[in-house]
């Protein structure tokens, strides 16, 4: 039986959900494996997991759960380990490694930040400060809405113009948000937001955060701000800001067990 | 001033919200490569809303659409709410989402910009993108 892994905490941490429900369906109960100074947080992995919904949900919901009450290293969704002697041969193996980063995400989770344009204001931005734009856009009104070619035109303008204050207004979210965190991660882009950022928050400071970004809401009227934590650190684990994503794609076969990304 | 209530907790539900940390719980967190990881083919949702501004024939008639009915008098914005707003894109997933972010909008073009976003059909690339192992920095391969 294959084993799905949550996450690694310190054996020390206080609560860690043991019993409650995890991936699969029905849902299969989290255990928690020791060695040494290390708990995995761990269950029985299904047959056929693909990242379903609910699995996803399972899987926030867990590490949710033991990050509340003290700092839990994230899996990405869907590790599975041949058996739970891997797991543990893994903890004992890099012991070091998860330790100090434990010690270093002590106290703290990630907030993330993605932002979006109110595509209302950013038009109305668009057309008061483009004179030729607004120009022909009133022109093509008074045609009744302009030929093919015209709307054509208008619009491609106009999707230049948006672009253009994309990027502009992702930088002004870092700059204002860049004070507020201890550590920046800067996340991929996608179709579904202008900027996309995790910040390593002290619990202590967080209300100082979230008061950064309120402050940044006023600021950028015209931007959504859509704001997700206290979350584990999932942006974090590694030291430096880059993952050891390559080698969990080729899908490496075991082997060395100790990872070369750092 | 309320803070936006997208709040993961141990206890909620735990759909509120997760279109957006998705991204985080796919794309990041610990990778231990001695781990196989789940295969992630056909995990499409997080491309399903397609931002209005890709270059194409189709965005541009719907901005030029968009522009022709926009209200110039009635200012920027008229009604901020954002909190408003971002509760009820957590309401159903991704689905929700494309949906609940237009709701801030007036009604006047919101119909243009959902035609937008749900006959836009993503980018062939953006398949590979939602898999695709980024390191930390910003790529420039979103044009």
């Amino acid at each position: 039986m294959s084993t799905y892994v949550y996450g690694i905490a310190a054996g020390s941490h206080p609560a860690l959900p043991d019993g409650m429900e995890g991936v699969g369906d029905p849902a299969r109960p989290v255990r928690i494996l020791r060695e040494g100074e290390l708990a995995a947080i761990v269950s029985d992995a299904p047959d056929g997991l693909r990242p379903k919904r609910r699995d996803l949900v399972a899987h926030q919901n867990v590490l949710a759960e033991a990050g509340a009450a003290g700092c839990v290293l994230p899996m990405r969704f869907g590790s599975v380990a041949p058996d739970d002697a891997s797991v543990t041969g893994v903890l004992a193996e890099r012991a070091a490694h998860y330790q100090e980063r434990l010690r270093a995400l002590d106290g703290k989770v990630e907030y993330n930040i993605k932002a979006s344009h109110i595509e209302e204001a950013v038009l109305h931005h668009v057309m008061a400060e483009d004179p030729e734009i607004r120009a022909l856009a009133e022109a093509n009104r008074k045609a009744g809405g302009g030929t093919y070619e015209q709307k054509l035109r208008l619009g491609e303008m106009v999707a230049a113009a948006v672009k253009q204050k994309e990027t502009g207004d992702a930088d002004a979210v870092l700059q204002l948000l860049e004070p507020a965190g201890d550590a920046a991660s800067v996340g991929p882009e996608s179709t579904g937001w202008l900027v996309n950022v995790s910040y390593l928050v002290g619990r202590d400071s967080a209300e100082q955060f979230l008061a950064a970004v309120e402050q940044a809401r006023k600021d950028l009227p015209h931007l959504e701000l859509r704001v997700h934590g206290p979350l584990p650190p999932y942006s974090f684990v590694e030291p430096g800001p880059t993952g050891p994503a390559d080698a969990a794609t080729a899908g490496s076969t075991a082997g060395a067990g100790v990872g070369a990304e750092e | 001033m309320t803070v936006v209530p997208a709040q993961q907790t141990g206890s909620g539900g735990g759909s509120s919200g997760l279109y957006d940390v998705l991204e985080l719980v796919l794309d990041r967190g610990l990778v231990i490569d001695a781990f196989v990881r789940v295969s992630l083919v056909g995990i499409e949702i997080l491309k399903i809303d397609v931002r209005v501004v890709v270059a194409s024939v189709d965005t541009y008639l719907r901005f030029a659409e968009a522009c022709n009915r926009l209200d110039l008098e009635s200012g920027p914005r008229k009604s901020p709410g954002l909190p408003d707003v971002v509760g009820q894109i957590t309401e159903s997933g991704a689905r929700g989402k494309s949906k609940g972010a237009l709701s801030g909008a007036a009604q006047t073009i919101s119909d243009a910009f959902k035609q937008a976003r749900d006959e836009g059909s993503p980018e062939p690339e953006s398949k590979g993108r939602s898999r695709r192992t980024t390191t930390a920095r910003r790529k420039d391969d979103d044009e």
